[in-house]
């Protein structure tokens, strides 16, 4: 057994579940921003109740976002003590500048938000979200830095074979970052869109009393989605030019991979240089999944009149698609990570030097734990988010005033 | 510059275990009895600062990943099997009660609770655990590795890891004492007041294994320092007590909070200026200046993030000022 197999594929499974979450938190909260902010200015109940479904969701979807980050964080140090010990000096700081800026904040504010309801003033309350927005915003911006980095190294010098910092702003600057953060939070505002398009087709399709608010739902999250498509496609196409640049062996065929490898074979000796076909296939079938969805375009003239809504096949059509942003994320995210071996560092820090010294078994043992405590955790979580998409905008806990008894009178005081 | 960001680290991970301390003891607490009531009052007590309180963990694993990078790898994967405990810890309570009262179902809901009682334990357990080890050293040989993680199962270990759950569950009761609506107080008050002597016995014993663990007594390089703050632990501890039975929660409140943070004031003194201690070779133990990020990174970080940091403690104030007092019905009912 491999200790350096093991390790990654646990960053894989850790990580894919990390992302499915937060892609949705971050998808969301944008979404939640426009419908607070407009409940606030227009002071229409469809907004408040819009808001408190929504926020739900996006609380529940929360909690894994955060466990599943928490174990993230401190996989760098279990798993792949090398990249701190060569590499943590530059690596390093974008992490830190993203706790300390970013999630602080932000979890700081979403505990108020959320039971902030009924108790700060509505103007605080709305500045609270915008600020969970903002700081959500700022952690995907640092991470991409970070990762931008693993993917070209930039900025640095090493001296005794460590790295050390010479110049912050190239880290900002790197070719692989820009497009890379606009194609990355594009996508989650695409599945954000999707989801909220979705869960509303659901409650269409069932004929649920809330039609105003369903409606309002699938309007928002189709126009949404479908904005964002575009947006997803060109940042991803305007990434192509970055790799072709500075990553000739990612997706093979580049002539310029050849003299690369020659040059790392003498600096690092000899050794398999080219990444694992698995990138290219996962590169396909995102592009594949980028131009079906391009056809959201095609609903948006239904939305005219409710057609969309009365001929009812474009709602399944919505339902139907809802899995495919969340298996193009994966294989996106499964591109450009293979397509970074065997580097940890791209033609810095290979992989088998950056991976901690601990035993296969260990690693085994934390690799299982790990990926059974999560994915379960992933499963409840999404049973019980489903549940409440399903339940509707009846009576959310969320921002339900202090005295007031539950929807539905049980025995079990049934506050959720 | 190191010396500042070492006592940064040491800031941020000491408010986690009072801030998150409180939270776990709450958790733990839980296993008190089934009385659904009770525990979604205790849970909703915590409410608003929970999520503001095991931030303070993320940052301190930040701040030990930007500014000492070195020590980030040694330190969680030399004490990989306590870490992985803590963690896991961290990750079941952190999903426990926030989704809890999600589902309708009694039993559902139970069983979340289960897993809140024992994440809390878990958390406290690891974290003790990684505390101890460090004040024993670790095999850290020549080449800067650690070698394997079983020097972590030791007696002294296992009795700091006791001691810290006994530290947060006094914790705990007393927040609730603080927190809870008066007429619910004085019986956690009581709980609270049987605690404190239990965890000064376990602390006492964990001092007693210390000082005949020929590790500990090897790697304390300030011994004086260790007096004192173990010294300081017990008075804090003392105090708890004292101001339980007076009935001022408050007090006893910031009493228990200083007992969590004293261990880590402790570890950091007492193996000064070594931030990981060698127990085979001393040539190899690891000094705070040697763990640092160099000063380009540390002069960045200190740019970008210590003028936020104001902000920082500024929202947390927010929080804390915002939901101050006793629990009582106007804020709403979410965990
Ligand atoms: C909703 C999800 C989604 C959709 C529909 C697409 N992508 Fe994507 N793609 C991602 C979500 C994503 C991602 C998960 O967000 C990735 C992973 C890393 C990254 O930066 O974004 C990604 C990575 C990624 C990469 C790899 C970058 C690298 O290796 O450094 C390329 C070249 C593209 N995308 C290109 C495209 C193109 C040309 C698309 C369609 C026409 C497309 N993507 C649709
Ligand atoms: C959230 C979306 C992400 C997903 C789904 C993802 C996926 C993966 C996968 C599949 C691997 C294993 C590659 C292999 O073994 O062939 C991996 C490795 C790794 N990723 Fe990511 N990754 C993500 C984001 C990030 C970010 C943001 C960073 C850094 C800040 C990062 C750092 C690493 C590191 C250090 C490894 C291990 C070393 C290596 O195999 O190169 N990843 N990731
Ligand atoms: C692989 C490296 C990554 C690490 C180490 C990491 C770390 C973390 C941590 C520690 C948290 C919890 C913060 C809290 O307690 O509030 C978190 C949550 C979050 N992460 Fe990651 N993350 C990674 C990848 C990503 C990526 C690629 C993105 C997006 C582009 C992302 C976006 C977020 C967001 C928005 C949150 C907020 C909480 C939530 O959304 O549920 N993370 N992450």
């Amino acid at each position: 057994m491999d200790t350096l197999l093991l390790a990654r594929l646990q960053f894989a499974t850790t990580t894919s579940i990390h992302f499915l979450f937060v892609v949705v938190t971050l998808g969301l909260v944008t979404l939640l921003v426009y419908l607070q902010t407009a409940w606030v200015l227009t002071n229409k109940p469809v907004y408040e109740r819009l808001t408190r479904f929504w926020g739900q969701l996006y609380v529940i979807n929360y909690v894994l976002g955060i466990a599943t980050g928490i174990v993230m964080e401190f996989q760098f140090g279990l798993n792949w003590s090398g990249l701190s010990r060569y590499v943590g000096n530059v690596f390093g700081a974008p992490l830190a500048i993203e706790t300390l800026v970013a999630f602080f904040l932000e979890s700081t504010f979403l505990g108020m938000w959320i039971f902030g309801w009924h108790r700060l003033r509505r103007g605080v309350h709305l500045a609270l979200l915008w600020g969970v927005a903002i700081t959500a915003y700022a952690s995907a911006f640092w991470i991409m830095v970070a990762n931008s980095w693993l993917q070209n190294p930039v900025g640095y010098e090493v001296r005794d074979g460590v790295a050390h910092l010479t110049d912050f702003s190239a880290l900002l600057d790197n070719p692989t970052f820009r497009m890379a953060f606009g194609h990355v939070v594009t996508a989650a505002l695409l599945v954000g869109g999707m989801l909220m398009a979705a869960v509303s087709a659901w409650h269409l399709i069932r004929r649920t009393p809330d039609f105003a608010l369903h409606r309002k739902g699938l309007r928002i999250g189709l126009i949404t989605s479908a904005v964002a498509i575009c947006f997803v496609q060109g940042f991803g196409f305007a990434q192509f030019f970055a790799i072709g640049d500075v990553q000739p062996t990612k997706f093979g065929d580049d002539p310029a991979a050849a003299p690369l490898i020659a040059e790392w074979t003498a600096r690092f000796g000899p050794g398999d240089y080219t990444p694992p076909t698995l990138a290219n296939v996962g590169l396909g079938f995102m592009i594949l999944i980028g131009f079906t969805l391009g056809m959201l375009w095609l609903l948006l003239p239904l939305l005219w009149r409710d057609w969309a809504i009365r001929l009812r096949f474009p709602l399944w059509l919505v339902l139907l698609a809802l899995p495919l942003p969340f298996v193009a994320v994966i294989l996106g995210w499964i591109a450009r990570e293979v397509g970074r071996q065997p580097w940890a560092a791209y033609g810095l820090l290979p992989v088998d030097k950056a991976v901690s010294p601990v035993s296969p078994w260990l690693m085994l043992a934390s690799l299982i734990g790990f990926s059974l405590l999560l994915g379960t955790l992933a499963v409840a979580n999404w049973t019980l988010m489903a549940r409440h998409a399903a339940r509707g905008a009846d009576d959310p806990a969320l921002g339900r005033r202090p005295e007031q008894p539950p929807a539905d009178p049980r025995p079990e005081p049934a506050f959720a | 510059m190191e010396l500042a960001w070492y006592a940064l680290l040491g800031l941020f991970f000491a408010a986690y275990l009072v801030l998150g301390g409180y939270d776990y003891g709450v958790g733990l607490l839980l296993a008190r009895g089934a009385d659904p009531e009770r525990r979604r009052a205790a849970l909703n007590a915590v409410g608003p600062f929970f999520l503001g309180n095991e931030v303070w963990l993320v940052a301190a694993v930040g701040i030990l990943f930007g500014a000492f990078p070195l020590l980030e790898g040694e330190l969680l994967a030399g004490f990989y099997p306590a870490v992985f405990g803590a963690l896991t810890g961290v990750v079941l309570v952190t999903a426990g009660v926030q989704l809890r009262s999600r589902p309708v179902g009694p039993r559902a809901r139970a069983g979340w609770d289960r897993m809140v009682v024992v994440g809390s334990v878990l958390a406290a357990l690891g974290w003790g655990a990684v505390l101890a080890g460090l004040l024993q050293g670790v095999p850290l040989h020549a080449d800067g590795h650690v070698a394997g993680v079983t020097h972590i199962f030791t007696p002294f270990v296992a009795a700091t890891g006791l001691a810290v759950v006994a530290l947060v569950a006094a914790h705990g009761a007393t927040f609730l004492t603080l927190r809870l609506p008066a007429a619910d107080a004085a019986p956690v008050g009581q709980l609270a007041g049987r605690l404190v002597p239990v965890a000064l016995t376990t602390v006492g014993a964990a001092a007693v294994i210390g000082l005949l663990s020929a590790d500990v007594r090897a790697a304390a390089r300030q011994p004086l320092a260790a007096v004192l703050l173990l010294i300081a632990l017990v008075t804090a501890l003392l105090g708890a007590r004292v101001a339980l039975a007076r009935r001022r929660p408050g007090l006893a409140f910031a009493a228990t909070s200083a007992a969590l943070a004293l261990p880590v004031a402790l570890v950091g003194a007492t193996i000064w200026p070594y931030a990981l201690v060698s127990t085979v070779d001393p040539g190899a133990s690891l000094t705070v200046a040697d763990a640092a990020a160099s000063a380009p990174t540390l002069r960045l970080l200190g740019w970008l993030t210590l003028p936020l940091l104001p902000a920082l403690l500024g929202f947390q104030a927010m929080c804390w000022w915002v939901f101050r007092g006793r629990t009582d019905g106007r804020a709403p009912v979410y965990w």
